[in-house]
């Protein structure tokens, strides 16, 4: 990222993470309709998949919203983690699977999570469906174009809540974005969108398998470390693609309103050749109608960008950095750098005053202040995921990333794969009609 | 955490009493007159990000007419040549040095716009502080004060009475630009946002509910001083905490005392809370120096002013004056 040290300083405070909230409760109904305990209460929920990523959803999980009663994983070692992570949170035990079948039909659940590889999200998702439950499915919704088909079919077939999980459309920064300057027309015309998510470090992950005689092959890997690394290899992944690419792709979608049309792509295993299948460096190029076009790249030998989404339009530049901060620059000479953040409202000021600092002290973000109580308990984005998710299943609160949305970005990724191995410019085809 | 999950908290994705208030501040903010200019929106306001983006760019506006530290801003032109001529002046310009003279006057002089001769003499305009000779004083003191700056409002113009003297709105001047952000927002529609410059000058549009919270924390205190709950108020605070350097055991502070050419002393920070941006960062500039006896006799005449003081003694002793309505002060004992 371009940026001399002055702007970097304007955007870069300390990003707080916030809350997303629905703005007026009584646009949603009378004060009578909400009033007394919710018929169902939390919404009973089971887990499938408490991997790295299922974890981390468990441990962010609001329980006002939501009942863990169950969870599955093929690894007895994510059980026990996953177990960890309730009793750290003080929460009740839930019941331990293997197989996800089997906790469908022994749990009493409405909602399931799903958090599997990407190879088996379909599957497991139909097969919650089929049993009539609601699923959230964490992100790229389906490994083919075949999978999310079935997906959204199902889905419609037993009148089921899908919803898929990038958490950018719940973040109060992406919304605050999107409303306030977006919608707002400040940047113009947008005719390029610049995507980069960028790594110094190798993607691998090392562990044990849970004990020695561990098969893992009867689920279809063949070896330990095809499952470990299950996002190495073309079978079970989408690679860079579906990992990184999709999550920023899914919010431009979002922010411009269209889903891209066309894509090339190339890249390759340039620094990491340890037997992975899937390329370390990837770089595609994308157009969405009315030229705007958009460029993605994900490297693995070098850090400096970190990760970002910029738009590029005629009369301004809207970039989001690392998910948490955002900077407006306008176009013409001289002209200055616009930080927006978004920080919760917690117990403490907004601001302190105090005599003016020197110029160069810089701003007025709030230092940490001794006597003040601890930072409120911030919700992150998968938090309100989660909570949202309970919300659609128990009063029909819109989703923010149904289905039909999460279609576009994995087709992007499917047809930018298809680009990388080809060479070929490929038309991104949803595949589906989408009324 | 409720008990029981209900409805509503479903509705409205509402997080109970783990995430208090439950909902977040939008930050708009660019670099200005040397220090952070922000706008902040409560979070049904991000339509507003448009409008906040305008009003910072009357900040840059405003920092263009007043700067001295460019050859081509108005006051620049003014300090050049109105010790020859009389200089015509643009009517905002002129309105702002109207309001600086009456709130010379009304503060007895603590409050000068003229005084840069002095600050100068300190060495405080290049950040290099140090005591000045007698002689170098008293070189000052001539060139200095409103009492040598001549007002035509007939003419709109403005002559200064000798070579020397220099107009400087480093007092007033960022108070002043968030009341015209103030103004650009209300007539945008929008009713609620908190306005700052620095740490030092901030104006309250609205009240986002029960007031926007801001705590007084001067640096030179070792505490909190309190919190105030602003609805359509401003808040101007002086001290020489983080400006002034140490000479024998002896601290100097960069605000000069007009009046004396003396660092002031007495005063480890002064907050004034009144309706305008530009008169709550002028009178805490004056308080600052001409302390408890001039900030009690201000705000006794000047209804709609409330100025905290925290004294320069050995308990820190904090004193309260008048009163600034849409003000809920809290202090701590």
């Amino acid at each position: 990222m371009n940026l001399t040290p002055e702007q970097m300083a304007i955007g870069r405070r300390n990003f707080l993470k916030a809350i997303a909230g629905v703005p007026a409760v009584a646009a949603l109904g009378t004060a009578a309709a909400i009033r007394g305990p919710a018929r169902g209460g939390a919404v009973r929920v089971g887990f499938v998949g408490v991997g790295g990523q299922g974890r981390a959803l468990l441990g962010r999980l609001d329980p006002v919203f939501a009942d863990v009663r169950a969870m599955a994983d093929i690894n007895p070692v994510s059980l026990q983690r996953a177990d960890d992570v309730l009793k750290k949170n003080k929460r009740p035990a839930a019941k331990h699977y293997v197989e996800w079948r089997d906790m469908l039909q022994h749990e009493d659940l409405e909602g399931v999570i799903v958090a599997v590889p990407l190879w088996a999200h379909a599957d497991v998702v139909c097969g919650a469906l089929d049993a009539g439950k609601h699923v959230l499915c964490e992100k790229m919704m389906a490994w083919d174009t075949a999978g999310y088909t079935r997906m959204i079919e199902t889905a419609r077939k037993n009148t089921r809540i899908l919803e898929i999980g990038y958490q950018r459309n719940y973040n109060p920064v992406y919304r605050s974005a999107y409303e306030g300057v977006m919608r707002q027309g400040l940047l113009g015309d947008v005719h390029y969108v610049r995507l980069a998510w960028h790594r110094n470090g190798n993607w691998r992950r090392t562990g044990d398998p849970p004990s020695k005689d561990f098969d893992a092959s009867k689920w279809g890997y063949p070896t330990w470390d095809h499952l470990w690394n299950w996002r190495l290899y073309w079978k079970y992944s989408q690679g860079l693609f579906a990992e990184l690419g999709s999550h920023q792709v899914n919010a431009v979608n979002w922010f411009l309103g269209a889903t891209p049309q066309h894509v090339q792509a190339t890249g390759g295993i340039h620094r990491y050749n340890d037997g992975r299948e899937v390329p370390d460096h990837v770089y595609a190029i994308f157009d969405y109608p009315g030229g705007v076009t958009g460029s993605f790249t994900s490297v693995e030998s070098n850090a400096f960008d970190e990760r970002y989404e910029a738009f590029y339009g005629t009369k301004g530049t809207l970039i989001i950095r690392n998910e948490n901060d955002a900077m407006l620059f306008d176009e013409g000479a001289g002209a200055k750098a616009t930080g927006v953040e978004v920080a919760p409202k917690g117990a403490g000021a907004l601001l302190d005053a105090s005599e003016t600092k020197p110029a160069n002290a810089g701003g007025t973000a709030r230092p940490a202040a001794t006597e003040t109580p601890a930072k409120p308990n911030q919700p992150s984005p998968s938090t309100i995921e989660i909570a949202r998710f309970c919300s659609a299943v128990r009063v029909g609160t819109p989703l923010l990333c149904g289905p039909e949305n999460a279609t576009h970005s994995a087709a992007w990724c499917i047809a930018a794969n298809e680009a990388l191995k080809s060479g070929a410019k490929v038309t991104i085809d949803p595949g589906f009609k989408t009324t | 955490m409720p008990d029981v999950v209900s409805r509503r908290n479903f509705l409205s994705l509402d997080f109970g009493r783990r995430y208090p208030a439950g909902d977040h501040w939008i930050r708009v903010h660019r670099m200005a007159m040397a220090c952070r200019f922000e706008v902040a929106l409560s979070d049904t306001g991000a339509a507003g990000i448009a409008a906040a983006r305008e009003a910072l760019d009357e900040a840059d506006r405003i920092e263009r007419l007043l700067t001295v530290f460019r050859d081509d801003s108005d006051v620049a032109d003014l300090n050049r040549r109105a010790s020859q001529e009389p200089v015509p002046v643009a009517a905002e310009l002129f309105g702002l040095l109207a309001r600086s003279r009456e709130l010379h006057e009304q503060t007895r002089g603590a409050f000068d716009i003229a005084s840069t001769p002095l600050s100068r003499s300190w060495g405080f305009m290049r950040r290099e502080g140090r005591v000045p000779t007698t002689g170098e004083l008293a070189e000052a003191r001539a060139c200095s004060g409103m009492g040598r700056v001549r007002l035509d409002p007939a003419r709109g113009s403005l002559r200064f009475d000798r070579a020397g003297v220099e107009l400087n709105f480093g007092a007033i001047g960022k108070g002043y630009a968030l009341d015209r952000m103030a103004e650009l927002l209300r007539s945008a529609g929008v009713s609620n946002a908190l306005l700052s410059a620095g740490r030092s000058s901030i104006v309250a549009v609205g009240s986002d509910g029960h007031g926007w919270p801001v705590d007084l924390r001067p640096s030179l205190v070792r505490r909190r001083v309190g919190r105030a709950w602003m609805s359509d108020a401003a808040l101007g605070v002086s001290g020489a905490g983080e400006q002034y350097f140490e000479v024998d055991g002896v601290r100097y502070g960069h605000v000069i005392d007009p009046r004396t050419g003396m660092p002031a002393s007495g005063v480890l920070s002064a907050s004034v809370l009144t309706r305008s941006g530009a008169d709550a960062d002028a009178l805490s500039t004056a308080f600052l120096i001409g302390g408890s006896a001039l900030a009690s006799a201000y705000c006794a005449a000047h209804k709609g002013t409330q100025a905290i003081l925290v004294l320069d003694d050995a308990t820190e002793r904090v004193e309260v004056f008048g009163h600034c309505p849409g003000v809920t002060l809290e202090l701590l004992s």
